[in-house]
């Protein structure tokens, strides 16, 4: 076995190793980012409500359809009674929070990691391929193969994946634009 | 305007304040009694170096003269001393060491070698006389002979003969008559200036071997690995290395640990209720606004240039001879190229750096005094000035077509990364001094409301430590010892861009979030304090990390290490949680009654969070350790790291705030959104491509040839010309082309248009909403202005929910 194929096997491996890390702590990640936009509230799974550290609890009210998520508010008056307001909310009609309903990526940073990661494992399949250009004996097919077709087979994965969530960002609508106070 | 007496007070407790002027003032405290150290204690210049009877072989004054033969020729910018400099060719201080070291053994009875230093095959009588003859040598290149009183210096006999045997060696190396090495042809031919250059790589490799006084390693702690001297890692390398590593693994536990539960921080997630994004287009622009189009678009073209010179740069390691066919050598030399690439990297940069500050400060200020615009007209041209005096001062000084004192003032000094000559350095200094100016005049009357620990005073701070770091390297003279010209030369290199650079960015950033309504300006603050003192504590006494074999003393290694392994906390820690929190602005998840307008801008400072933690967290600590760094400096591990870290952070960021203010010069109708999503996708992948592809594989390779074979080898033309190495170099074209066609580009473009429209609102000035205080406002929110002054008007009633 020459050199060669030895270091492109190892780096193959790397690659695909790098790109399950990055997924990984794109996830985790994301997850702290939305722990971030929720932090003080917990969330109930079984019944589908957030309690706020004050104890009060947030129910659904509203599905989002154009950014997969549901919309979860507090009573309004027992929110513009709560001496923690200020640092709560400025809205007058109870405290919201969000929870988005598409497996992750459904954020556009999300996407861009993953984007990345896809073009890890494809650039394993690349270099994969030129080395069996280079070297195909059948002992050095026999190393090059497998992992190739495993990187092919986790980029099928990937991408698929990446195509179909959404960036949930609403399209530009070029002349959309708020006025208010302009004039 | 209205006098107001009473400042707004500080936003935060005041410990914030405290803990941040104390982290700041050890910091520059340590790095002040390193200064000191290091003119105390630094690798000594020899007034005379004599030969064993006493003659005299040369003087201090040819080695000064040798270094700037060496910089003045480009030649860092070609290969290296004390391991910093370019790659293509070798480092100096390694190569003078082997040769020499050869002849020694030579001499005292070993295996003979041919007349450039090398040995003609393996050692043919690997018998005793063999080895007391490379004992022999060890003994002779390892005792020091410098005398401290006299400071003079007195060469053994062998090392008298291998200098005297090495300057034809050299006199051929620069003098050839072809152009296979990547320089130009016969570069360097004066016979005085040959022999000055080969005392100057003399006197490296001296210092190299020669035990500091009381000592059992050399000045450079045993740089470079050399069996022949008995070089090899210190214990203070083993040492340090493991404490740095322990250092960093307990950093990030202890901040994760700290910081795992916002709640104890007492900071909750505040819900946004209602923003509004005023339609960019629709925000009134100041003349002094206007006037960045021409900053951004300037700042395109030079990165469209850097991007083809690096292409051609590319080109001399996969194919050195010819550049498909042609003698590109002979009109652009590899080293010539090189010093453009590098140079043009920090211009297009800051060139960004300095419109978005334009751009923002009457946002800020919620004015601009009269005159700005053309202010901004002139700072443009003088930068143009520097820029293009840069690039035909180098071309003219590598071309040899400038003497000493003019190539110094108007060709290059060529100090990697400070190639530009000393006029241009002045006169970019005294720029970005105007530049600071000009911000100050926007800013005075809302700084005269503040209190110093508030936003607008960080961001005018910020903005002048800018001119003030990057002047520090005025410090770094051609003419002075070399030890001395690298410490200041990293004040700019690692102070200016790792620090200074990215406290700016933070404080930048942050504004722009806050002015966007969708981070509270409390939560801003702390965010940018968190930063400044987490930055600091590591990243300024962390810049001794590039010292740690440049004839410094050994505290600067165990320093460096230690605390530029506390650097990678806060860039864990920025990407991981608070990074995350900016990403809101990509994630609105709260009902906006208009879309966010910058959503890719937002893009790129995502990407500015993932490259800050891969290229300079991952890759950056990947070379950092000393051990590491012993066997890896001036390789393609370091190169993969400055490209990922570089335009990683500092290029996505650029380009991010250009789309951020590009977005209010074009009209909304015309916005290139397809573009600002190619030039995204172009930029980010092919990076990636360029460092997965290339630069890490390639850099493992080399590091496992430097530890494996030598260090010398290591960086020997035929490792680049290797098989394998040469297909590694050809795998990073397809990310290459990518970046250039789908990132530069359509960048270039999406500036180009900035400069088209802002032409063609020349004349709304004068259509009655002139500039009006609350037009200069891009953002209408629920949040954002309840600490603002109250003559803001238009605040909207909140939307009623559903
Ligand atoms: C955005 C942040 C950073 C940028 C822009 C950056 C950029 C650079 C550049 C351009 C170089 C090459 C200098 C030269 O060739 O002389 C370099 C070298 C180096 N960087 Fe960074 N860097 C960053 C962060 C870091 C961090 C966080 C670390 C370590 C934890 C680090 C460790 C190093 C080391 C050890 C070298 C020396 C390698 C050598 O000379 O061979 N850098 N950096
Ligand atoms: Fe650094």
């Amino acid at each position: 076995m020459n050199t060669e194929v030895l270091l492109a096997v190892g780096y193959a491996a790397l690659l695909l190793g790098g790109a399950l890390l990055l997924e990984w702590l794109s996830r985790h990640t994301h997850n702290r980012s939305q722990a971030w936009r929720t932090s003080g509230f917990d969330y109930d799974a079984q019944h589908d409500f957030w309690v706020c550290h004050k104890g009060e609890q947030l129910w659904p009210t509203e599905f989002d359809r154009e950014k997969r998520l549901v919309r979860y508010r507090a009573k309004a008056t027992v929110c513009n009674a709560c001496p923690a307001k200020v640092d709560c909310t400025d809205s007058h009609h109870g405290r919201e929070v969000t929870r988005a309903v598409d497996s992750w990526p459904h954020s556009e940073a999300g996407r861009f990691h993953r984007a990345i990661a896809v073009m890890l494992v494809v650039l394993a399949v690349f270099e994969l391929a030129v080395v069996l250009v280079r070297n195909h004996e059948p002992s050095q097919i026999a190393v090059l193969l497998p992992l190739f077709l495993l990187a092919l087979a986790v980029t099928w994965w990937l991408a698929v994946d990446l195509i179909r969530t959404p960036s949930n960002f609403p399209e530009a609508k070029p002349a959309h634009g708020n006025r208010i106070g302009a004039k | 305007m209205e006098e107001k007496s009473a400042r707004r007070g500080f936003l935060l407790s005041k410990g914030w304040l405290q803990a941040v002027i104390i982290v700041m003032l050890l910091g520059f405290t340590v790095l002040g009694i390193l200064a000191y150290r290091t003119y105390e204690d630094g690798a000594p210049v020899p007034v005379k170096v004599l030969d064993p009877q006493g003659q005299l072989l040369f003087d201090g004054d040819d080695i000064t003269a040798g270094q700037q033969v060496f910089l003045h020729n480009g030649l860092m910018e070609y290969g290296s001393v004390f391991g910093h400099g370019a790659y293509l060719g070798p480092d100096y201080t390694a190569d003078y060491l082997r040769r020499s070291s050869n002849i020694a053994i030579a001499e005292n009875g070993g295996p003979p070698v041919d007349e450039d230093g090398m040995e003609l095959a393996d050692d043919p009588d690997p018998g005793p006389a063999s080895d007391i003859a490379r004992q022999k040598t060890i003994n002779q290149f390892r005792e020091n002979q410098f005398d401290e009183e006299s400071n003079e210096l007195t060469f053994s006999q062998t090392q008298t003969d291998a200098f005297n045997k090495l300057i034809p060696y050299y006199t051929r190396f620069f003098s050839a008559d072809n152009t296979e090495n990547g320089l130009r042809k016969e570069a360097i031919t004066d016979p005085e200036d040959l022999r000055n250059l080969t005392a100057f790589f003399a006197w490296s490799a001296w210092a190299s071997a020669a035990e500091r006084p009381g000592k059992d390693y050399s000045y450079t702690n045993n740089w470079p690995p050399e069996p022949r001297v008995d070089n090899s890692p210190t214990a203070n390398a083993l040492v340090w290395s493991a404490i740095s590593l322990v250092a960093l693994l307990g950093g990030i536990g202890l901040l994760f640990g700290a910081f795992g539960r916002y709640r104890d921080l007492g900071w909750h997630g505040r819900e946004q209720t209602v923003v509004s994004f005023r339609d960019p287009s629709t925000v009134a622009l100041t003349p002094g606004q206007k006037s960045t189009a021409w900053f951004f678009f300037v700042m395109a073209a030079l990165f469209v240039i850097q991007c083809f010179v690096g292409a051609a740069v590319q080109h001399y390691r996969a194919e050195l001879t010819s550049f498909f066919g042609f003698d590109l050598a002979a009109i652009l030399p590899y080293n010539l190229l090189r010093t453009w690439h590098v140079q043009l990297s920090l211009f297009w940069v800051a060139t960004s750096f300095v419109a978005a500050g334009i751009f923002l400060a009457p946002m800020i200020a919620r004015r601009e005094p009269r005159g700005q615009g053309k202010l901004g007209y002139f700072l443009l041209v003088a930068l143009a000035v520097v820029v293009f005096g840069t690039l035909i001062g180098s071309y003219l000084g590598i071309h040899g077509v400038l003497e000493d004192a003019a190539t110094n003032w108007f060709g290059l000094q060529g100090f990697e990364y400070l190639d530009l000559a000393r006029l241009w350095q002045v006169l970019l200094v005294v720029g970005l001094i105007v530049w600071v100016y000009m911000l100050f005049r926007v800013m005075r009357s809302r700084l005269r409301r503040e209190h110093p620990g508030n936003m607008p005073w960080l961001f005018f701070l910020a903005a002048c430590a800018i001119p003030a770091f990057y002047a520090v390297g005025l410090l770094a003279r051609t003419a002075e010892d070399f030890t001395i010209t690298e410490f200041w030369r990293f004040w700019v290199v690692h102070l200016w861009v790792e620090d200074f650079l990215e406290i700016f960015t933070t404080v930048m950033v942050a504004y722009m979030f806050v002015l966007l309504g969708v981070v509270r300006e409390k939560v801003a603050l702390m965010v940018i304090l968190l930063d400044i003192g987490l930055y600091s504590v590591g990243g300024v006494v962390g810049t001794m990390h590039h010292l740690y074999f440049s004839g410094t003393p050994s505290e600067h290694m165990a320093l460096g290490a230690f605390f530029s392994a506390i650097e990678v906390v806060p860039l864990t820690f920025l990407t991981v949680e608070a990074w995350s929190f900016l990403q809101l602005g990509a994630n609105q998840e709260s009902k906006s009654t208009s879309d966010f307008p910058h959503r890719w801008a937002v893009m790129f400072l995502v990407a500015v969070g993932f490259w800050n933690f891969l290229g300079a967290g991952v890759f950056g600590f990947l070379v950092n350790l000393p051990i590491v760094s012993y066997f890896e400096i001036g390789t393609a591990l370091t190169a993969n790291h400055a490209h990922a870290a570089m335009m990683g952070v500092y290029g996505m960021l650029a380009i991010g705030l250009s789309l951020f203010c590009l977005r209010y010069m074009i009209p909304s109708k015309k916005w290139p959104e397809k573009w600002a999503k190619v030039s995204f996708w172009g930029t980010n992948i092919g990076l990636a491509w360029m460092c997965f592809a290339t630069l890490l594989p390639l850099g493992i390779m080399q590091l496992y040839k430097s530890v494996d074979d030598g260090y010398f080898e290591a960086r020997q033309l035929d490792f680049l010309t290797d098989k394998t190495t040469e297909m590694l170099e050809w795998m990073r074209l397809p990310g290459d082309v990518v970046f250039i066609v789908f990132g530069a580009i359509p960048v270039l473009y999406m500036c180009f248009l900035g400069v088209k429209y802002t032409i063609a609102r020349r004349g709304e000035d004068g259509d009655g909403r002139g500039e009006a205080d609350a037009e200069l406002f891009t953002v209408i929110s629920g949040t954002s202005m309840e600490d603002e002054p109250p003559e803001i008007s238009g605040r909207p009633e909140p939307t009623p929910g559903t």
